[in-house]
Protein backbone atom coordinates (compact mmCIF):
# COMPACT_ATOMS: atom_id res chain seq x y z
CA UNK A 1 0.00 0.00 0.00
CA UNK A 2 1.23 3.49 -0.88
CA UNK A 3 1.65 5.40 2.38
CA UNK A 4 2.77 8.62 0.72
CA UNK A 5 -0.52 10.27 1.70
CA UNK A 6 0.60 10.21 5.35
CA UNK A 7 3.15 12.89 4.44
CA UNK A 8 0.72 15.06 2.50
CA UNK A 9 0.23 18.62 3.78
CA UNK A 10 -3.53 18.22 4.01
CA UNK A 11 -3.26 15.09 6.14
CA UNK A 12 -0.65 16.56 8.51
CA UNK A 13 -2.67 19.76 8.83
CA UNK A 14 -5.77 17.69 9.66
CA UNK A 15 -3.95 15.93 12.48
CA UNK A 16 -2.64 19.27 13.70
CA UNK A 17 -6.12 20.80 13.83
CA UNK A 18 -7.47 17.83 15.80
CA UNK A 19 -4.51 18.07 18.19
CA UNK A 20 -5.09 21.81 18.67
CA UNK A 21 -8.72 21.20 19.69
CA UNK A 22 -7.57 18.73 22.34
CA UNK A 23 -4.92 21.14 23.65
CA UNK A 24 -7.41 24.04 23.66
CA UNK A 25 -9.89 22.01 25.69
CA UNK A 26 -7.25 21.62 28.41
CA UNK A 27 -5.92 25.20 28.19
CA UNK A 28 -9.28 26.99 28.16
CA UNK A 29 -10.89 24.36 30.40
CA UNK A 30 -14.46 25.24 29.38
CA UNK A 31 -16.84 22.25 29.49
CA UNK A 32 -19.01 23.90 26.83
CA UNK A 33 -16.07 24.33 24.46
CA UNK A 34 -14.87 20.76 25.13
CA UNK A 35 -18.37 19.41 24.47
CA UNK A 36 -18.52 21.49 21.29
CA UNK A 37 -15.23 19.95 20.09
CA UNK A 38 -16.49 16.51 20.99
CA UNK A 39 -19.77 16.97 19.10
CA UNK A 40 -17.78 18.47 16.20
CA UNK A 41 -15.60 15.34 16.04
CA UNK A 42 -18.70 13.12 15.86
CA UNK A 43 -20.23 15.22 13.08
CA UNK A 44 -16.89 15.25 11.24
CA UNK A 45 -16.82 11.42 11.36
CA UNK A 46 -20.30 11.43 9.82
CA UNK A 47 -19.33 14.05 7.24
CA UNK A 48 -16.19 12.14 6.24
CA UNK A 49 -18.23 8.93 5.98
CA UNK A 50 -20.81 10.66 3.78
CA UNK A 51 -18.22 12.45 1.67
CA UNK A 52 -16.25 9.24 1.07
CA UNK A 53 -19.20 7.71 -0.78
CA UNK A 54 -21.59 10.47 -1.87
CA UNK A 55 -19.11 13.33 -2.24
CA UNK A 56 -16.76 11.38 -4.48
CA UNK A 57 -19.27 9.47 -6.59
CA UNK A 58 -21.97 12.17 -6.86
CA UNK A 59 -24.60 9.70 -5.65
CA UNK A 60 -26.17 12.06 -3.14
CA UNK A 61 -27.39 10.00 -0.20
CA UNK A 62 -30.09 11.57 1.99
CA UNK A 63 -30.36 8.59 4.30
CA UNK A 64 -27.43 8.95 6.67
CA UNK A 65 -29.45 9.94 9.73
CA UNK A 66 -30.99 6.45 9.56
CA UNK A 67 -27.59 4.78 9.85
CA UNK A 68 -26.56 7.22 12.58
CA UNK A 69 -29.77 6.35 14.45
CA UNK A 70 -29.18 2.62 14.00
CA UNK A 71 -25.64 2.98 15.37
CA UNK A 72 -26.94 4.82 18.44
CA UNK A 73 -30.09 2.74 19.04
CA UNK A 74 -28.38 -0.63 18.77
CA UNK A 75 -25.64 0.63 21.09
CA UNK A 76 -28.37 1.22 23.68
CA UNK A 77 -30.05 -2.10 22.93
CA UNK A 78 -26.88 -4.20 23.16
CA UNK A 79 -25.69 -2.36 26.25
CA UNK A 80 -28.90 -3.02 28.20
CA UNK A 81 -29.67 -6.45 26.78
CA UNK A 82 -26.24 -8.05 26.67
CA UNK A 83 -24.01 -5.72 28.73
CA UNK A 84 -21.41 -5.56 25.97
CA UNK A 85 -18.23 -3.58 26.53
CA UNK A 86 -17.71 -0.22 24.81
CA UNK A 87 -15.33 -1.55 22.10
CA UNK A 88 -17.81 -4.33 21.27
CA UNK A 89 -20.68 -1.84 21.22
CA UNK A 90 -18.81 0.36 18.74
CA UNK A 91 -17.95 -2.71 16.63
CA UNK A 92 -21.59 -3.84 16.49
CA UNK A 93 -22.64 -0.31 15.49
CA UNK A 94 -20.25 -0.48 12.53
CA UNK A 95 -21.36 -3.98 11.51
CA UNK A 96 -25.11 -3.39 11.81
CA UNK A 97 -24.98 -0.01 10.04
CA UNK A 98 -22.77 -1.47 7.30
CA UNK A 99 -25.12 -4.39 6.81
CA UNK A 100 -28.14 -2.05 6.71
CA UNK A 101 -26.21 0.10 4.24
CA UNK A 102 -25.52 -2.97 2.13
CA UNK A 103 -29.20 -4.02 2.10
CA UNK A 104 -30.40 -0.54 1.17
CA UNK A 105 -27.73 0.25 -1.41
CA UNK A 106 -28.10 -2.98 -3.39
CA UNK A 107 -31.59 -1.62 -4.15
CA UNK A 108 -30.93 2.12 -4.40
CA UNK A 109 -27.72 1.88 -6.43
CA UNK A 110 -29.61 0.23 -9.28
CA UNK A 111 -30.75 3.75 -10.18
CA UNK A 112 -28.90 7.03 -10.60
CA UNK A 113 -29.25 10.76 -10.08
CA UNK A 114 -32.43 12.11 -8.57
CA UNK A 115 -33.96 8.60 -8.40
CA UNK A 116 -31.11 7.40 -6.21
CA UNK A 117 -31.42 10.46 -3.97
CA UNK A 118 -35.17 9.94 -3.56
CA UNK A 119 -34.78 6.23 -2.81
CA UNK A 120 -31.93 6.94 -0.39
CA UNK A 121 -34.37 9.12 1.55
CA UNK A 122 -37.47 6.92 1.24
CA UNK A 123 -36.03 3.52 2.13
CA UNK A 124 -34.45 4.74 5.39
CA UNK A 125 -37.76 6.44 6.29
CA UNK A 126 -39.49 3.09 5.83
CA UNK A 127 -36.62 1.46 7.75
CA UNK A 128 -37.10 3.88 10.67
CA UNK A 129 -40.82 3.08 10.84
CA UNK A 130 -40.03 -0.62 10.65
CA UNK A 131 -37.55 -0.37 13.54
CA UNK A 132 -40.05 1.60 15.62
CA UNK A 133 -42.74 -0.99 14.97
CA UNK A 134 -40.31 -3.79 15.76
CA UNK A 135 -39.25 -2.09 19.00
CA UNK A 136 -42.93 -1.62 19.98
CA UNK A 137 -43.83 -5.27 19.29
CA UNK A 138 -40.87 -6.47 21.36
CA UNK A 139 -41.88 -4.00 24.11
CA UNK A 140 -38.52 -2.24 23.98
CA UNK A 141 -38.17 1.48 24.81
CA UNK A 142 -39.02 3.38 21.63
CA UNK A 143 -38.25 6.78 23.17
CA UNK A 144 -34.75 5.65 23.89
CA UNK A 145 -32.16 4.27 26.25
CA UNK A 146 -30.97 6.59 29.01
CA UNK A 147 -27.94 6.30 31.25
CA UNK A 148 -25.52 4.82 28.75
CA UNK A 149 -21.91 4.77 29.93
CA UNK A 150 -19.57 7.60 28.97
CA UNK A 151 -16.24 6.90 27.34
CA UNK A 152 -14.69 8.52 30.43
CA UNK A 153 -15.84 10.43 33.52
CA UNK A 154 -13.78 13.38 32.29
CA UNK A 155 -15.15 15.24 29.27
CA UNK A 156 -11.60 16.09 28.19
CA UNK A 157 -10.51 12.43 28.29
CA UNK A 158 -13.65 11.53 26.29
CA UNK A 159 -12.56 14.15 23.75
CA UNK A 160 -9.15 12.46 23.52
CA UNK A 161 -10.78 9.07 22.86
CA UNK A 162 -13.10 10.48 20.20
CA UNK A 163 -10.22 12.41 18.62
CA UNK A 164 -8.28 9.14 18.38
CA UNK A 165 -11.32 7.54 16.70
CA UNK A 166 -11.51 10.44 14.27
CA UNK A 167 -7.80 10.15 13.44
CA UNK A 168 -8.03 6.38 12.90
CA UNK A 169 -11.11 6.76 10.69
CA UNK A 170 -9.67 9.55 8.52
CA UNK A 171 -6.40 7.61 8.21
CA UNK A 172 -8.23 4.50 7.00
CA UNK A 173 -10.53 6.44 4.68
CA UNK A 174 -7.68 8.49 3.31
CA UNK A 175 -5.68 5.29 2.76
CA UNK A 176 -8.55 3.89 0.71
CA UNK A 177 -9.07 7.21 -1.04
CA UNK A 178 -5.39 7.44 -1.98
CA UNK A 179 -5.30 3.92 -3.42
CA UNK A 180 -6.96 2.13 -6.31
CA UNK A 181 -10.42 2.40 -4.70
CA UNK A 182 -9.99 6.18 -4.66
CA UNK A 183 -9.29 6.20 -8.40
CA UNK A 184 -12.42 4.16 -9.00
CA UNK A 185 -14.51 6.49 -6.82
CA UNK A 186 -13.26 9.55 -8.68
CA UNK A 187 -13.80 7.78 -11.99
CA UNK A 188 -17.42 7.02 -11.02
CA UNK A 189 -17.88 10.67 -10.09
CA UNK A 190 -16.41 11.81 -13.42
CA UNK A 191 -18.06 9.44 -15.90
CA UNK A 192 -19.53 6.18 -14.66
CA UNK A 193 -20.77 5.12 -18.09
CA UNK A 194 -17.23 5.33 -19.46
CA UNK A 195 -15.96 3.29 -16.51
CA UNK A 196 -18.38 0.46 -17.29
CA UNK A 197 -17.76 0.68 -21.04
CA UNK A 198 -14.01 0.51 -20.52
CA UNK A 199 -13.94 -2.48 -18.21
CA UNK A 200 -14.91 -1.69 -14.62
CA UNK A 201 -18.15 -3.06 -13.20
CA UNK A 202 -18.87 -0.17 -10.87
CA UNK A 203 -21.93 -1.60 -9.08
CA UNK A 204 -20.20 -3.74 -6.46
CA UNK A 205 -17.55 -1.10 -5.83
CA UNK A 206 -20.34 1.36 -5.05
CA UNK A 207 -22.10 -1.13 -2.78
CA UNK A 208 -18.81 -1.77 -0.94
CA UNK A 209 -18.02 1.92 -0.52
CA UNK A 210 -21.52 2.86 0.61
CA UNK A 211 -21.58 -0.04 3.09
CA UNK A 212 -18.25 1.10 4.60
CA UNK A 213 -19.46 4.71 4.66
CA UNK A 214 -22.68 3.86 6.44
CA UNK A 215 -20.72 1.71 8.89
CA UNK A 216 -18.63 4.77 9.72
CA UNK A 217 -21.77 6.83 10.21
CA UNK A 218 -22.99 4.06 12.55
CA UNK A 219 -19.78 4.41 14.60
CA UNK A 220 -20.53 8.13 14.89
CA UNK A 221 -24.01 7.20 16.18
CA UNK A 222 -22.53 4.91 18.79
CA UNK A 223 -20.01 7.55 19.91
CA UNK A 224 -22.84 10.07 20.14
CA UNK A 225 -24.77 7.68 22.40
CA UNK A 226 -21.78 7.43 24.75
CA UNK A 227 -21.22 11.20 24.67
CA UNK A 228 -24.82 12.12 25.52
CA UNK A 229 -25.58 8.93 27.54
CA UNK A 230 -28.71 8.61 25.40
CA UNK A 231 -29.76 6.65 22.33
CA UNK A 232 -33.25 6.80 20.94
CA UNK A 233 -35.57 7.82 18.17
CA UNK A 234 -34.29 11.42 18.30
CA UNK A 235 -30.99 10.21 16.84
CA UNK A 236 -32.80 9.53 13.54
CA UNK A 237 -33.57 13.30 13.32
CA UNK A 238 -33.07 15.73 10.47
CA UNK A 239 -30.12 17.55 12.06
CA UNK A 240 -28.07 14.35 11.73
CA UNK A 241 -28.66 14.52 8.01
CA UNK A 242 -28.21 18.25 7.39
CA UNK A 243 -25.14 19.05 9.47
CA UNK A 244 -22.85 16.33 8.05
CA UNK A 245 -23.87 17.24 4.49
CA UNK A 246 -23.29 20.96 5.09
CA UNK A 247 -19.91 20.17 6.66
CA UNK A 248 -18.85 17.94 3.76
CA UNK A 249 -19.99 20.46 1.13
CA UNK A 250 -18.42 23.42 2.93
CA UNK A 251 -15.23 21.35 3.30
CA UNK A 252 -15.23 20.71 -0.45
CA UNK A 253 -17.34 17.84 -1.81
CA UNK A 254 -15.24 14.77 -2.44
CA UNK A 255 -12.16 16.21 -0.74
CA UNK A 256 -12.49 14.16 2.50
CA UNK A 257 -10.06 16.18 4.65
CA UNK A 258 -11.83 19.51 4.07
CA UNK A 259 -14.57 18.26 6.42
CA UNK A 260 -12.21 18.61 9.39
CA UNK A 261 -11.82 22.42 9.53
CA UNK A 262 -15.35 22.83 8.13
CA UNK A 263 -16.77 20.63 10.90
CA UNK A 264 -15.18 22.64 13.71
CA UNK A 265 -16.25 25.96 12.17
CA UNK A 266 -19.86 24.90 11.57
CA UNK A 267 -20.58 22.95 14.75
CA UNK A 268 -18.88 25.38 17.12
CA UNK A 269 -20.64 28.26 15.41
CA UNK A 270 -24.04 26.54 15.70
CA UNK A 271 -23.36 25.58 19.34
CA UNK A 272 -22.53 29.18 20.25
CA UNK A 273 -25.43 30.53 18.19
CA UNK A 274 -27.68 28.30 20.24
CA UNK A 275 -26.14 29.72 23.39
CA UNK A 276 -26.58 33.37 22.44
CA UNK A 277 -29.54 33.60 20.07
CA UNK A 278 -31.61 30.70 21.38
CA UNK A 279 -34.70 30.20 19.22
CA UNK A 280 -33.19 32.12 16.33
CA UNK A 281 -30.40 29.54 15.99
CA UNK A 282 -31.87 27.86 12.94
CA UNK A 283 -32.53 31.11 11.08
CA UNK A 284 -29.10 32.50 11.97
CA UNK A 285 -27.43 29.28 10.97
CA UNK A 286 -29.33 29.09 7.67
CA UNK A 287 -28.25 32.68 6.88
CA UNK A 288 -24.67 31.81 7.74
CA UNK A 289 -24.80 28.65 5.58
CA UNK A 290 -26.12 30.67 2.62
CA UNK A 291 -23.29 33.19 2.99
CA UNK A 292 -20.74 30.36 3.19
CA UNK A 293 -21.99 28.71 0.02
CA UNK A 294 -22.18 32.03 -1.82
CA UNK A 295 -18.61 32.99 -0.98
CA UNK A 296 -17.10 29.48 -0.96
CA UNK A 297 -19.05 27.56 -3.64
CA UNK A 298 -16.28 24.98 -3.96
CA UNK A 299 -15.69 24.74 -0.23
CA UNK A 300 -12.60 25.58 1.72
CA UNK A 301 -10.50 22.59 0.72
CA UNK A 302 -8.48 24.47 -1.92
CA UNK A 303 -6.87 26.47 0.90
CA UNK A 304 -6.50 23.38 2.92
CA UNK A 305 -4.97 20.72 0.67
CA UNK B 1 -8.90 -18.64 -37.94
CA UNK B 2 -11.30 -15.75 -37.37
CA UNK B 3 -11.21 -14.59 -33.77
CA UNK B 4 -14.10 -12.16 -34.17
CA UNK B 5 -17.28 -12.99 -36.06
CA UNK B 6 -20.22 -10.69 -36.57
CA UNK B 7 -23.20 -12.66 -37.88
CA UNK B 8 -26.35 -11.07 -39.29
CA UNK B 9 -26.28 -8.03 -37.04
CA UNK B 10 -29.07 -5.51 -37.47
CA UNK B 11 -30.00 -2.51 -35.38
CA UNK B 12 -33.29 -0.65 -35.68
CA UNK B 13 -34.06 2.59 -33.90
CA UNK B 14 -37.84 2.59 -34.17
CA UNK B 15 -38.48 2.40 -37.91
CA UNK B 16 -34.98 3.60 -38.78
CA UNK B 17 -32.55 0.87 -39.87
CA UNK B 18 -29.13 1.87 -38.51
CA UNK B 19 -27.57 -1.48 -39.49
CA UNK B 20 -28.97 -4.21 -41.66
CA UNK B 21 -27.78 -7.79 -41.68
CA UNK B 22 -24.06 -7.12 -41.27
CA UNK B 23 -21.86 -10.21 -41.39
CA UNK B 24 -18.07 -10.35 -41.38
CA UNK B 25 -15.12 -12.15 -39.82
CA UNK B 26 -11.93 -10.54 -38.66
CA UNK B 27 -8.76 -12.44 -39.38
CA UNK B 28 -6.34 -9.60 -40.09
CA UNK B 29 -4.40 -7.40 -37.71
CA UNK B 30 -5.89 -4.10 -38.79
CA UNK B 31 -9.42 -3.85 -40.13
CA UNK B 32 -10.64 -0.47 -41.31
CA UNK B 33 -14.35 0.26 -41.43
CA UNK B 34 -15.10 3.17 -43.73
CA UNK B 35 -18.26 4.90 -44.67
CA UNK B 36 -19.85 8.32 -44.93
CA UNK B 37 -21.64 9.98 -42.01
CA UNK B 38 -24.67 7.99 -40.91
CA UNK B 39 -23.34 4.75 -42.40
CA UNK B 40 -23.66 2.93 -39.07
CA UNK B 41 -19.95 2.65 -38.28
CA UNK B 42 -20.15 3.78 -34.65
CA UNK B 43 -23.32 1.73 -34.10
CA UNK B 44 -21.50 -1.38 -35.32
CA UNK B 45 -18.52 -0.71 -33.05
CA UNK B 46 -20.80 -0.06 -30.08
CA UNK B 47 -22.55 -3.37 -30.73
CA UNK B 48 -19.22 -5.23 -30.82
CA UNK B 49 -18.20 -3.49 -27.57
CA UNK B 50 -21.57 -4.29 -25.94
CA UNK B 51 -22.50 -0.66 -25.37
CA UNK B 52 -25.70 -1.17 -27.36
CA UNK B 53 -27.52 -4.41 -28.06
CA UNK B 54 -28.28 -5.53 -31.61
CA UNK B 55 -31.91 -5.94 -32.66
CA UNK B 56 -30.87 -9.14 -34.46
CA UNK B 57 -27.68 -11.09 -34.96
CA UNK B 58 -24.83 -12.48 -32.90
CA UNK B 59 -21.22 -11.70 -32.07
CA UNK B 60 -18.64 -14.43 -31.50
CA UNK B 61 -15.22 -13.90 -29.99
CA UNK B 62 -12.81 -16.84 -30.05
CA UNK B 63 -15.80 -19.11 -30.82
CA UNK B 64 -17.69 -17.83 -27.75
CA UNK B 65 -21.05 -16.11 -28.19
CA UNK B 66 -20.62 -12.73 -26.49
CA UNK B 67 -23.83 -11.09 -27.75
CA UNK B 68 -25.40 -10.89 -24.28
CA UNK B 69 -22.27 -9.90 -22.38
CA UNK B 70 -22.01 -6.47 -20.78
CA UNK B 71 -19.28 -4.05 -21.95
CA UNK B 72 -17.07 -4.62 -18.89
CA UNK B 73 -17.34 -8.40 -19.36
CA UNK B 74 -16.14 -8.02 -22.97
CA UNK B 75 -13.19 -5.90 -21.79
CA UNK B 76 -12.22 -8.74 -19.49
CA UNK B 77 -12.26 -11.07 -22.49
CA UNK B 78 -9.99 -8.67 -24.38
CA UNK B 79 -12.23 -6.32 -26.39
CA UNK B 80 -11.92 -2.61 -25.56
CA UNK B 81 -13.29 0.46 -27.29
CA UNK B 82 -12.33 4.12 -27.38
CA UNK B 83 -14.92 6.87 -27.60
CA UNK B 84 -15.29 9.05 -30.67
CA UNK B 85 -15.60 12.12 -28.44
CA UNK B 86 -12.84 11.75 -25.86
CA UNK B 87 -14.00 10.97 -22.34
CA UNK B 88 -11.02 11.29 -20.03
CA UNK B 89 -11.54 11.22 -16.26
CA UNK B 90 -10.93 14.88 -15.59
CA UNK B 91 -10.23 14.68 -11.87
CA UNK B 92 -7.45 12.14 -12.47
CA UNK B 93 -3.98 12.75 -13.85
CA UNK B 94 -2.86 11.09 -17.08
CA UNK B 95 -1.07 8.41 -15.07
CA UNK B 96 -4.12 7.80 -12.87
CA UNK B 97 -6.39 7.56 -15.92
CA UNK B 98 -4.16 4.71 -17.08
CA UNK B 99 -3.70 3.10 -13.66
CA UNK B 100 -7.48 2.91 -13.27
CA UNK B 101 -7.79 0.12 -15.84
CA UNK B 102 -4.40 -1.52 -15.39
CA UNK B 103 -5.61 -4.34 -13.13
CA UNK B 104 -8.57 -5.48 -15.20
CA UNK B 105 -7.03 -8.43 -17.05
CA UNK B 106 -3.49 -8.70 -15.82
CA UNK B 107 -1.15 -6.16 -14.32
CA UNK B 108 -0.06 -3.83 -17.07
CA UNK B 109 2.93 -1.54 -16.63
CA UNK B 110 1.45 1.97 -16.93
CA UNK B 111 4.86 3.41 -17.82
CA UNK B 112 5.04 1.15 -20.85
CA UNK B 113 1.57 2.26 -21.96
CA UNK B 114 2.54 5.91 -21.53
CA UNK B 115 5.73 5.37 -23.50
CA UNK B 116 3.95 3.63 -26.39
CA UNK B 117 1.36 6.39 -26.60
CA UNK B 118 3.86 9.22 -26.08
CA UNK B 119 2.23 10.41 -22.85
CA UNK B 120 5.09 9.75 -20.46
CA UNK B 121 6.16 13.39 -20.24
CA UNK B 122 2.58 14.40 -19.42
CA UNK B 123 2.02 11.77 -16.72
CA UNK B 124 1.31 14.25 -13.91
CA UNK B 125 -0.87 16.56 -16.01
CA UNK B 126 -4.65 16.61 -15.82
CA UNK B 127 -6.65 16.07 -19.03
CA UNK B 128 -7.71 19.71 -19.12
CA UNK B 129 -4.02 20.65 -19.39
CA UNK B 130 -3.42 18.49 -22.49
CA UNK B 131 -3.61 19.56 -26.17
CA UNK B 132 -6.46 17.86 -28.07
CA UNK B 133 -4.16 15.47 -29.94
CA UNK B 134 -2.87 14.13 -26.64
CA UNK B 135 -6.40 13.64 -25.35
CA UNK B 136 -6.90 11.28 -28.31
CA UNK B 137 -3.74 9.45 -27.24
CA UNK B 138 -5.02 9.30 -23.66
CA UNK B 139 -8.24 7.72 -24.91
CA UNK B 140 -6.15 4.99 -26.58
CA UNK B 141 -3.87 4.67 -23.54
CA UNK B 142 -6.87 4.09 -21.23
CA UNK B 143 -8.02 1.24 -23.43
CA UNK B 144 -4.50 -0.18 -23.79
CA UNK B 145 -4.04 -0.26 -20.03
CA UNK B 146 -6.66 -3.03 -19.87
CA UNK B 147 -4.32 -5.08 -22.09
CA UNK B 148 -6.92 -5.84 -24.78
CA UNK B 149 -6.45 -8.26 -27.65
CA UNK B 150 -8.70 -6.20 -29.91
CA UNK B 151 -8.90 -2.41 -29.81
CA UNK B 152 -12.00 -0.82 -31.28
CA UNK B 153 -11.02 2.70 -32.28
CA UNK B 154 -13.86 5.08 -33.06
CA UNK B 155 -12.69 7.83 -35.45
CA UNK B 156 -9.31 8.28 -33.75
CA UNK B 157 -8.21 10.97 -36.20
CA UNK B 158 -11.24 13.23 -35.74
CA UNK B 159 -10.11 16.81 -35.07
CA UNK B 160 -6.40 16.06 -35.55
CA UNK B 161 -4.07 17.84 -37.99
CA UNK B 162 -1.92 15.92 -40.48
CA UNK B 163 1.13 15.91 -38.18
CA UNK B 164 -0.90 14.54 -35.26
CA UNK B 165 -2.46 11.89 -37.54
CA UNK B 166 1.01 10.78 -38.60
CA UNK B 167 2.11 10.47 -34.97
CA UNK B 168 -0.99 8.48 -34.09
CA UNK B 169 -0.42 6.17 -37.07
CA UNK B 170 3.04 5.44 -35.65
CA UNK B 171 1.34 4.46 -32.39
CA UNK B 172 -0.96 2.07 -34.28
CA UNK B 173 2.01 0.48 -36.05
CA UNK B 174 3.68 -0.06 -32.65
CA UNK B 175 0.51 -1.67 -31.34
CA UNK B 176 0.34 -3.98 -34.35
CA UNK B 177 3.98 -4.92 -33.78
CA UNK B 178 3.07 -5.75 -30.17
CA UNK B 179 0.44 -8.20 -31.41
CA UNK B 180 -2.69 -6.11 -30.91
CA UNK B 181 -5.58 -6.34 -33.38
CA UNK B 182 -7.21 -3.08 -34.36
CA UNK B 183 -10.63 -2.28 -35.77
CA UNK B 184 -10.56 1.35 -36.79
CA UNK B 185 -13.58 3.21 -38.02
CA UNK B 186 -12.80 6.35 -39.88
CA UNK B 187 -14.43 8.88 -42.12
CA UNK B 188 -11.14 9.90 -43.73
CA UNK B 189 -10.17 6.96 -45.94
CA UNK B 190 -6.76 8.35 -46.97
CA UNK B 191 -5.45 8.33 -43.40
CA UNK B 192 -5.63 4.54 -43.07
CA UNK B 193 -4.61 3.35 -46.51
CA UNK B 194 -1.02 2.69 -45.47
CA UNK B 195 -1.74 0.52 -42.44
CA UNK B 196 -5.12 -1.19 -42.95
CA UNK B 197 -4.98 -4.79 -44.17
CA UNK B 198 -8.67 -5.39 -44.73
CA UNK B 199 -11.53 -2.99 -45.31
CA UNK B 200 -15.27 -3.00 -44.80
CA UNK B 201 -17.27 -0.23 -46.38
CA UNK B 202 -20.69 0.66 -45.02
CA UNK B 203 -23.35 2.93 -46.38
CA UNK B 204 -26.76 3.62 -44.81
CA UNK B 205 -26.43 0.59 -42.57
CA UNK B 206 -25.51 -1.88 -45.33
CA UNK B 207 -22.20 -3.55 -46.09
CA UNK B 208 -21.17 -2.41 -49.56
CA UNK B 209 -17.65 -3.85 -49.69
CA UNK B 210 -15.45 -6.29 -47.79
CA UNK B 211 -11.95 -7.29 -48.82
CA UNK B 212 -8.28 -6.44 -48.86
CA UNK B 213 -7.04 -2.89 -49.08
CA UNK B 214 -5.71 -3.63 -52.58
CA UNK B 215 -9.14 -4.71 -53.81
CA UNK B 216 -10.71 -1.76 -52.06
CA UNK B 217 -8.53 0.67 -53.97
CA UNK B 218 -9.72 -0.96 -57.18
CA UNK B 219 -13.36 -0.72 -56.09
CA UNK B 220 -14.68 1.89 -58.46
CA UNK B 221 -18.09 2.37 -56.79
CA UNK B 222 -16.40 3.86 -53.77
CA UNK B 223 -16.05 7.18 -55.53
CA UNK B 224 -19.81 7.40 -55.75
CA UNK B 225 -20.07 7.42 -51.99
CA UNK B 226 -17.53 10.14 -51.44
CA UNK B 227 -17.67 13.34 -53.39
CA UNK B 228 -14.28 13.91 -54.94
CA UNK B 229 -13.11 10.30 -54.73
CA UNK B 230 -10.72 8.46 -52.41
CA UNK B 231 -7.88 10.90 -52.62
CA UNK B 232 -9.93 13.73 -51.17
CA UNK B 233 -11.94 11.67 -48.74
Amino acid sequence: MNLGYLKSKGFILSLLIILITVILSFVINSPYLTLSFLISDIFIIMAVGWDFSSGTTNYINFGISFFFGIGALFTGFFYYSFHLTIPLLITQAFLISSFSGFLITIVTLKVRGVFFTLLSLLLPLIGTDFILAFWTVLKMPTIGYYGLPSLSNSLQISLIYISIFLIVIITLIYALYSGHIGLILKGIGDDEEAMNAQGINTFWYKVLIFSISMGIVGIAGSLYAFSTSFAGIDTFGLEFLLFPMIIAIFGGKGKILGSIPAGYIIIILSQYLQLYVGQLTLISFAAFAIILFLFFPKGISRWFS
Amino acid sequence: MSFLKVIGVSKYWGGNKALENITFSMDSNILAIFGPNGAGKTTLLNIIAGIINPTKGEIYYNERNITKLKPWERVRLGISKTFQIVRPFRTLTVEENILLFSKIRENVNPEEVMKITGLFDFRYKYPDQLPFGYLKRLEIAKVLSANPEILLLDEPFGGLNSEEIKELLDVFIKLKTNGKKLIIIEHKISSLLDIAENVIFLDRGKKIFEGSIKKFLEFENIKEYYFGGIGNA
